[in-house]
């Protein structure tokens, strides 16, 4: 079986869009018929060769206010165009004047679904500073020195790479919290808060002095004094107070550096036997409202380092007590979590904070417990921040991940941008249930607003505080069961518009206008054709996380197979009751394989994992493209041989041979896997003998190729090397299919082969029975 | 500025802050005093000889009448030199304890106009030039026994034994006198009257006492002190003489006179009058009180009342001598006649000295025929028991110095009643009261033995199982030792086996003399184990400083930062001495010194209402480690706060921050606070605007202002207090701020208010040094608890000061020092005996500031009576007084004002009643009859009535001020800030005679007054000088280098210029802040405008607005007393 994705180029091209049904099922009954929901994934800001930037205003419809695109049909005499959408029909203003037939503006070009405005930026005019954006840098001191010491290095690093006008603020945070005044010159000063109490977004303006309305009366005591003078704070906007925190990088680099080098671990006492008093959820909050003293509409990241679980004030998760550990899933699914609702309530309200003030929180974890993803998870989540989780600072899962965001430009710049908002305009038919991905509904209602939710809906439209090139989000649709009529005719098209705003990591205000256009299904075979397995596996799984999330008690596993069998019992060939007749059409023929592993994968089997892992699983998958979320479902295995071409081998125990290195990419880990000849070879320094090139040349391939992989994806995937029948092949023998077990090992065994010992069925077995409950008469 | 500054670097602008205080330090120079006598001395420099140079100036009756010699020779070779090594051996850790005495460190000597040869001296004090390398030690100036660990005995080098002094002493020097006195010639004129008979015989002395006080550690070797007791007894000879009359007027009771009287012509009022034998011969004797006669003034002749003399005070007083004289016969015949009169009965016949003020007109008494105020500067030596009875104590604020031979120096405790009454019934009788004030850790004189520390080891002092007394001289060993009977409650212990003595024929245990747990009133015994809740803890300071706009503008925080940095280098060295400093105004800023970092960081708390430590360590960091960062930081304060906006200020906050910061040490939290609170916890409100506005509306209770306005600092306070945490708040402020409610914190928690209103930055800034150095370095302790046992019969009812109440039982001081005195009232449960006397124990458990726990213990032994005559002669008018005016201002929070003056008016005419109803059987309506010990009582309660704290027209900040101040106040500091002393200061120079370094002091009264006088005026807290409107210009350019009065601001300081005059003046204020262990505001007042009002309403003794004149009340007085009487 090969990897699919690696044949298709492109698949969402400029559009950046893909859908689970090309060609839409034309009623709800249909649609409800097809089993996979009708969603669309896209790549809001998704870069593209062809992507034309427009330095003008976009025009919009009068009454829907769909942008001019490519599917309006366009009068050119009388300087019309009509939507299609709502129809309606609309003049083009003067400067459209001189267009025709063979002049045509760039958003009219068929092959331009994509276009971007850039939109002249009002602020920007005025002061480029304020625009600029923030990174708000928190540190976590609680942590052996060591791991401070990376944390910092690592924060000094990144700061070297901020853009000059970055505005950048510091927060260090332990037992209480420390705002840094980086604007203080006489020496450093840090306002203290404690870690215990709540604080609201006033109360950390006021106590820092940054309230707007002056809030701090004037004394009792001065009147006498006083006199006429000016009110101490009057005249002193919250700009100008907000420069005392926030600085452009040029400016307060090196206040920082020596600020992180006489920074120290959290001083605090620790009791014997407790865990280190951290107050995350009490600092995020200040940062919270440090940020909001912030021009508003300015992009900010809030950019956590945690070192471990929160335990002190609001947002804590677990207990002080050492011997209490940190929640599991079992804790969670017995309710047996006390900290657990309040916390993620608590990070919750920080969540819309931010996303009202349109500021990002980015969580980069590094500790070997938990240190409360899965209660930040919504406001990570709500936010469209990052987030890295890592075992230690020092690791390159973190330094390297940590690198990347402050990349700029080039190859490896995640092109993070800020405060997007995605409006999705559709025909009338069509109604829209909400998204699952990294945004926050906002609410906006509308016509095309569906009664059923899912993920963030009741709206069409949606804030992105931050999002990045690969941003993927995921929108669900419906169909209106009512307009059957007239399946032939003009509205034998569906259009979708989507329009994404945003504020790109230079600052220029851009609106990405993205319409599609696709063929209601004229029957069953149209269906088939336009199944994308890939989205649909896509979508299943994020179905199925957010329902395993959302409903109490839902069995995931069943789900999935019930669906799987309602899938296949509908588009499969069969005769009824005999499962050695069924066939699977082959735009189907990967989907089971995809749901087979996906049963297996980290989504659905959580209890192999904390909630912090699940929760940080999760956010990767709802966040990332189809194509990578393909490999966290189903991972790649590609094998290196001396007798072949390295190439894409079954991800299957069989596939491990002991003259081959196996190279698996599950997304999270790349492992390189050494048979055990191989290592025995490389152990013996083989590689490093002449005439051993080839050799040398077969260990070095995986190694490249894995770099390759590296390279190009955040968070940073942990490299495991390992050899076959070592403690870390777990890694690999964990993703394979266990066709060979220790039950079936006798028949199986061949030569440097392998087998995995677990109870699982097999990929063989499940097609079995996939086959024979298919084809039983419902 | 003219005068050549030392080595300072003329650098810095004069007025610029730094330099102000250098400048005034340099004035403050206290050692220059000496430096007269040291040009006089000449080369001889001997102690004697440059005393003896006053001398000289009346040689004819000194040369001639007496061979004076021989002490001068014994004193040059013996005492001295065996001092110096003595002294040395004081620990360095002595610190500095009189705050003038702190001051000169700054080379003050350069300043002086050179005597070439004894410039190289510097400082050394009239002592030989080679002992001046005694200096170093010598500054420590009054070892505290706080601090000495090592005890020096001054005494114990000195070979005389108190037996020895009388012989030694009053051979020389009465019969001397006894030859001056008939001469009232020489001795009168210069000099106003009271002082001048003083003068001749007390200028050689008193001339002496200072050079000691200055000189700190100088032993006045005891033979020096010898001429001064007999000073007082150079005085008997005077009153036998037929000048007598004049006498009683001008000298306290307690020297001179009386002692004479009762020698010659009376017998001893009961057993404390036994001893008297010796008395004439002891220098201590001199004190004894009971003269019995009573001096009776009659009406004086009309007329002369008023006589125009009188607009002069210096002619006037000339002549009270004749005036009084003429109204009477000798006071011997007075006395004879009270002895047949007023007390016929027995053996006790004449213990009630009495004076009877006389009025014929009862709107109008002369006023030289009351007893107006005088003191003596005379040096007493005093004995606390003699022949086995308690020795009265000499006058509170009188020098004196005080050999323990078993009952405590009155420093430490004194009673009002210096004899016990038995029942409640006599004392309610007498309408005094029975009271203690007690002040554990006063100064002692310098010359004093230091107290002896003991240490029993783990077992801990011997105590009563009991009621838990301690050992002490009274405690009476019987069975061989084996079992021993407590003086305080009659239990009898068994004797622990290893502190079993056998007893000697006596009955005494042998090893009494050797134990100073047996033979002295005051010991210090080491805490064991068993005394301590926790370790010791460390001496922790924390400076928490104003940063408000306001403050900085004003250069509160710039005045407040440099104090700080100047008290650094005097706080104790070590590494049990831990700093941290803050500042606030709406936020609190804490600074981490943590020596590693480059410099210091400041954690700012901005939660006002919540607040918390920022850190739980680097904020108070052992000194030791971090005086660079300190200094860097406290240099860059002000500047770093230059721009500030903020005009809120959140003490409450501050303070409690801070305190969470050294919650778990405790510790000393010094606030510097310049407005109003406005922000946080404990905000306050300008309610003495609402107050105003509601008196004009009608509403009333002003004195509700002098309330703390709510809980919530009381509640502060208290928690402070549980953790061992002492505020000391410096208001540095313009505006009011609500002292009412601040002084709160200070007030519970052992600390006390410093008030600077309206603070300048230029004048202020010395005071506010001198007084932060004062106390951080005055001897002082830390988690103290004080308990007072008495006798049965008697218990403590109330204690009363700056302290914390946890139980009704201890007084608990988070931290206490020498300043704090407690007023104990106490009450009858039962009759006591008369045989068996009554006792009273103060034990204070404290921590030094060097981390020893020990355990302070002062016993005082006194007789009962049953005769209120006997009441009548012991009372202790001072301590009396001092108990009147605290219960006064502890009653002006929740009393109009009117209840108060009434109150403490009727006190005195109680008393007064009782004494002229039942001991003085006849007398005269016209005489206002009254024990010779209480003859200030109407002037005092007069003052009282008058002083600023019961003025209803006092700013409301003043007067919770003032009521703060006299809460810990004292008995030697109440009568000056009741009664201030005032001197004149223009014709110093005129004074070449006077020998003594303060001159004669005037009484408060505008007919002393010139309009060509410059006067100073001091209670302790201000000192003022008030200019006359035709002072001559010359006297003006002398003392403050002006030409006219306008040229003065208010913000004045004063320079030392070079010429006599300003010498002599700053060598005044030096004396008389090292007396008052006080800097002293200087304010100047000029004749006609308000600063000049303010020194007149001192003139206690005018009428004024606030109340009558002095004869006008003793007037009010008697006819009260008489009308109670009918």
């Amino acid at each position: 079986m090969a990897a699919p994705e690696l044949a298709q180029t492109d698949p969402e091209g400029i559009e950046g869009v893909r859908m689970t049904w090309m060609n839409w099922p034309r009623s709800k009954v249909e649609a409800s018929k097809c089993v996979i929901p009708i969603a669309t994934s896209i790549q809001p800001i998704r870069p593209h060769v062809d992507l034309q930037i427009l330095p003008y205003a976009p025009l919009r419809c009068k009454t829907c206010s769909v942008v001019l695109n490519p599917f309006c049909r366009v009068d050119f005499t009388a300087l019309i165009w009509i939507c299609p959408f709502c129809l309606q029909r609309n003049h083009f203003p003067p400067h459209y004047n001189s267009i025709s037939q063979t002049n045509l503006p760039a958003e009219l070009y068929p092959n331009f679904p994509s276009v971007e405005y850039s939109i002249p930026n009002y602020q920007n005019s005025q002061n480029f500073n304020q625009s600029s954006p923030i990174y708000l840098f928190i540190l976590d001191t609680c942590m052996i020195e060591e791991e401070l010491e990376f944390a910092k290095s690592s924060l000094k690093r990144a700061i070297g790479m901020l853009p000059e006008n970055a505005m950048v603020g510091f927060i260090s945070y332990g037992t209480q919290v420390q705002v840094h005044e980086l604007g203080f010159s006489e020496m450093s000063k840090v306002y203290v808060f404690r870690g215990t109490k709540e604080i609201s977004k006033d109360q950390v303006l006021e106590q820092l002095g940054l309230s707007v309305s002056g809030s701090r009366r004037p004394g009792p005591g001065m009147h006498k004094s006083g006199g006429g003078g000016p009110s101490p704070v009057a005249g002193a906007g919250p700009h100008t107070a907000i420069n005392r925190f926030l600085l452009p990088a040029s400016e307060c680099e090196y206040t920082l550096n020596s600020l992180l080098d006489e920074l120290s671990t959290d001083q605090w006492p620790i009791a014997p036997g407790n865990r280190a008093l951290r107050c995350t959820g009490v600092a995020l909050s200040v940062g919270t409202g440090l940020l909001s003293a912030s021009t508003a509409g300015t992009g900010a990241r809030m950019i956590a380092l945690v070192g471990g679980p929160c335990t002190e004030g609001p947002g804590s998760i677990v207990s002080k007590d050492l011997s209490d550990p940190v929640r599991s899933h079992k804790d969670l699914d017995k309710d047996a979590a006390p900290f657990f609702k309040k916390a993620v309530h608590f990070y919750d309200e920080i969540g819309k904070q931010l996303v009202n003030q349109g500021h990002v929180l980015d969580v980069f974890a590094s500790a070997l417990d938990q240190v409360g993803i899965a209660e930040m998870k919504v406001a990570i989540e709500k936010t469209g921040g990052l987030v890295v989780l890592s075992e230690s600072f020092g690791h390159s899962v973190f330094k390297d991940s940590f690198k990347r965001i402050f990349e700029v430009g080039g190859e490896q710049s995640l092109g993070l941008a800020f405060n997007g908002t995605l409006e999705i305009n559709c025909s009338k038919d069509i109604k829209v249930q909400g998204i699952v991905g990294p945004c926050t509904s906002l609410e906006k209602k509308g016509p095309s607003v569906a009664s059923t939710v899912i993920g963030q809906g009741n709206t069409t439209a949606w804030k992105m505080c931050g999002l990045d090139k690969s941003t993927c989000l995921t929108v669900f649709f419906d169909v209106s069961s009512s307009e059957k009529s007239d399946p032939a005719g003009p509205t034998s098209q569906l259009y979708i518009q989507y329009l994404t705003s945003y504020q790109s990591s230079d600052g220029q205000m851009r609106l990405r206008v993205t319409t599609v256009t696709r063929r209601w299904a004229a029957g069953s075979e149209d269906l088939v054709q336009g199944f994308d397995q890939e989205v649909a596996a896509v979508v299943m799984a994020r179905l199925a996380s957010y329902k395993m999330e959302m409903e109490e008690g839902f069995d995931a596993t069943r789900w999935l197979d019930r669906n799987l069998i309602r899938l296949c019992s509908k588009f499969g060939e069969y005769r009824k009751d005999d499962p050695a007749s069924f066939t699977l059409n082959s735009f189907f023929s990967l989907f089971p394989q995809f749901m087979f592993n996906l049963r297996r994968s980290q989504f659905v089997q959580v209890f192999n994992n904390s909630p912090d892992e699940t929760a940080y699983f999760r956010i990767l998958l709802n966040r990332e493209t189809i194509s990578n979320a393909v490999v966290m479902i189903q991972p790649s295995l590609i094998s290196y041989g001396f007798d072949s071409l390295p190439g894409p081998a079954l991800l299957d125990v069989q596939s491990i041979a002991a003259e081959r290195i196996l190279l698996l990419d599950s997304y999270f880990s790349v492992v390189i896997f050494h048979g055990m000849t191989i290592a025995q070879w490389r152990n013996m320094g083989y590689q490093n003998q002449p005439e051993n090139q080839g050799f040398a040349m077969l260990l070095q391939a995986p190694q490249e190729d894995s770099q390759l992989i590296i390279r190009d994806r955040f968070p940073v995937p942990r490299l495991v090397v390992c050899d076959q029948h070592g403690s870390q092949a777990r890694f690999l023998l964990a993703k394979l299919n266990p066709s060979a077990t220790y039950s079936n090992a006798q028949d199986m065994m061949h030569p440097g082969s392998d087998v995995i010992f677990t109870d699982d069925v097999s990929l063989q077995v499940f097609l079995e029975h996939l086959q024979r409950l298919a084809v039983q008469a419902s | 500025m003219a005068t050549p500054r030392g080595p300072r670097p003329g650098a810095f602008p004069p007025n610029h802050n730094p330099n102000a205080l250098a400048n005034n330090l340099q004035n403050l120079q206290i050692n220059q005093s000496n430096r007269q006598e040291l040009s006089s001395a000449g080369s001889d420099g001997s102690p004697w000889t440059s005393n003896t140079s006053p001398f000289g100036q009346q040689p004819p009756p000194f040369a001639a009448g007496q061979p004076l010699p021989p002490p001068p020779g014994g004193f040059q070779t013996g005492p001295t030199p065996p001092a110096a090594p003595g002294q040395s051996t004081l620990p360095p850790d002595a610190m500095p304890t009189r705050p003038a005495g702190l001051t000169p460190q700054p080379l003050p000597f350069a300043s002086r106009p050179p005597p070439p040869g004894v410039l190289p001296m510097g400082s050394a004090p009239p002592v030989a030039p080679g002992q001046s390398t005694l200096r170093p030690d010598v500054m420590p100036a009054r070892p505290t026994d706080a601090t000495l660990a090592s005890q020096h005995l001054p005494f114990a080098s000195r070979p005389p034994p108190p037996g020895v002094f009388p012989s030694s002493v009053g051979g020389p020097a009465a019969p001397p006198y006894s030859g001056t006195a008939p001469r009232p010639g020489p001795l009168g004129l210069p000099t106003p009257p009271q002082m001048s008979s003083n003068g001749p015989a007390g200028n050689g002395p008193p001339a002496f006492a200072p050079g000691m006080m200055q000189s700190g550690s100088r032993p006045p070797p005891p033979m020096s002190n010898l001429p001064r007791p007999s000073v007082g007894q150079v005085q008997p000879p005077t009153m036998l003489s037929s000048q007598a009359p004049s006498q009683p007027l001008q000298t306290r009771p307690g020297f001179g006179g009386p002692p004479t009287f009762v020698s010659s012509s009376v017998g001893q009022p009961g057993p404390p009058f036994s001893t008297f034998p010796r008395g004439p011969m002891l220098p201590g004797s001199s004190n004894m009180p009971p003269p019995p006669g009573s001096l009776t003034f009659s009406p004086p002749v009309q007329g002369t009342v008023q006589s125009p003399g009188h607009r002069h005070g210096m002619e006037s007083w000339p002549q009270q001598p004749p005036q009084v004289g003429l109204s009477h016969p000798t006071p011997g015949a007075m006395q004879q006649q009270h002895q047949m009169f007023g007390m016929p009965p027995g053996p006790p016949p004449f213990p009630n000295q009495s004076m009877a003020l006389g009025q014929t007109d009862l709107s109008q008494v002369d006023i030289n025929h009351i007893p107006p105020y005088s003191s003596s500067s005379a040096v007493i030596l005093h004995e606390t028991r003699m022949d086995n009875h308690a020795n009265p104590p000499p006058p509170a604020t009188s020098t004196y110095i005080v050999k323990d031979n078993g009952n405590c120096s009155p420093r430490y405790m004194r009673c009002t009643l210096n004899q016990v009454p038995c029942t409640v019934d006599l004392l309610s009788t007498s309408a005094m009261q029975l009271t203690l004030l007690v002040q554990p850790l006063a100064l002692p004189h310098p010359s004093e033995e230091p107290i002896h520390v003991v240490d029993f080891g783990e077992s801990g002092p011997v105590r009563c199982s009991r009621c838990k007394g301690y050992i002490n001289p009274f405690m009476k060993f019987i069975d061989q030792g084996k079992r021993f009977i407590c003086n305080l409650c009659g239990f009898t212990d068994e004797t622990p086996h290893e502190y079993q003595c056998n007893l000697g024929p006596d009955g005494r245990r042998r090893d009494a003399d050797e134990r100073p747990e047996l033979c002295q009133g005051t010991v210090e015994f080491i805490a064991p184990k068993e005394y301590m809740v926790r370790d010791p803890m460390p001496a922790v300071f924390f400076f928490l400083v104003d940063v408000s706009m306001h403050a900085i503008q004003t250069g509160a925080t710039a005045a407040a930062c440099s104090a700080i940095s100047q008290v650094i280098p005097h706080l104790p060295e070590g590494p049990r001495t831990m700093v941290a400093i803050a500042t606030f105004d709406s936020t609190v800023h804490f600074y981490k010194l943590k020596c590693a970092q480059q410099q210091p960081s400041i954690l700012v708390v901005p939660d006002v209402q919540d607040v918390y430590t920022p850190l739980t360590s680097d904020i108070v960091v052992q000194l030791a480690e971090c005086r660079q960062h300190l200094e860097m930081l406290l240099d860059s304060i002000p500047g770093m706060f230059q721009n500030h906006r903020t005009t809120d200020s959140a003490f409450g906050a501050a303070a409690k921050a801070a305190f969470l910061a050294i919650k778990s040490t405790g510790g000393k939290l010094l606030v510097f606070q310049s407005i109003l609170p406005s922000i946080g916890i404990g905000s306050l409100s300008a309610r003495e605007a609402e107050g105003r506005s509601n008196i004009s509306t009608g509403e009333k209770e002003p004195h509700k202002l002098l309330q703390p306005v709510d809980k919530t600092l009381q509640t502060m306070a208290t928690e402070f207090a549980e953790y061992q945490v002492c505020v000391d708040l410096f208001i540095t402020t313009q505006t009011y701020v609500d002292v009412a409610s601040l002084s709160v914190v200070p007030r519970t928690t052992g600390g006390q208010v410093y008030y600077y209103h309206p603070f300048s930055a230029l004048s202020d800034l010395a005071k506010l040094s001198n007084d932060l150095r004062w106390n951080v370095t005055r001897p002082q302790g830390f988690e103290a608890v004080m308990r007072v046992r008495c006798s049965e019969g008697i218990q403590v009812q109330e204690y009363s000061g700056n302290f914390y109440k946890r139980n009704r039982a201890d007084a608990d001081f988070p931290a206490i020092d020498c300043d704090k005195a407690i007023m104990v009232s106490l009450k009858h449960t039962d009759k006591l005996q008369q045989e068996s006397g009554c006792s009273f124990q103060c034990a204070l458990l404290y921590t030094t500031i060097y981390g020893q726990r020990r355990i302070r213990v002062s016993t005082l032994y006194l007789l009962c009576t049953n005769n209120l005559t006997s009441l009548f002669v012991a009372p202790d008018l001072d301590t009396l007084f001092s108990c009147i005016l605290k219960q006064a201002a502890n009653e002006m929070t929740s009393a109009p004002l009117s209840r108060v003056k009434d109150k403490a008016t009727n006190v005195c005419i109680n008393i007064l009643h009782s004494y002229s109803k039942f001991c003085v059987t006849k007398s005269s309506s016209a005489l206002l009859m009254m024990p010779e010990a209480l003859k200030f009582l109407p002037l005092y309660t007069l003052a009282l009535l008058k002083s600023h704290g019961l003025s209803s027209d006092g700013r409301i900040d003043e007067r919770s001020f003032w009521l703060n101040y006299v809460s810990p106040l004292p008995t030697p500091s109440v009568i000056p800030l009741i009664y201030p002393r005032m001197i004149a200061i223009h014709d110093l120079d005129e004074k070449e005679s006077e020998d003594s370094i303060i001159p004669a002091i005037i009484p408060l009264s505008n007919m002393h007054i010139s309009d060509e006088g410059i006067y100073l005026l001091e209670n302790g807290i201000d000192c003022l000088v008030y200019v006359g409107a035709s002072v001559q210009q010359n006297v003006l350019t002398q003392l403050f280098g002006i030409s006219s009065v306008e040229e003065i601001s208010n913000q004045f300081t004063l320079q030392q210029y070079d010429n006599l005059l300003s010498k002599k003046l700053n060598d005044i204020l030096n004396e008389i802040r090292r007396e008052r262990c006080s800097y002293l505001r200087l304010k100047f007042c000029k004749k006609g405008d308000s600063s000049g009002m303010m020194f007149l309403s001192n003139m206690v003794e005018d009428r004024m607005p606030s109340g009558a004149a002095y004869s006008d009340f003793v007037a009010h007085i008697h006819s009260q007393v008489q009308k109670k009487k009918a």
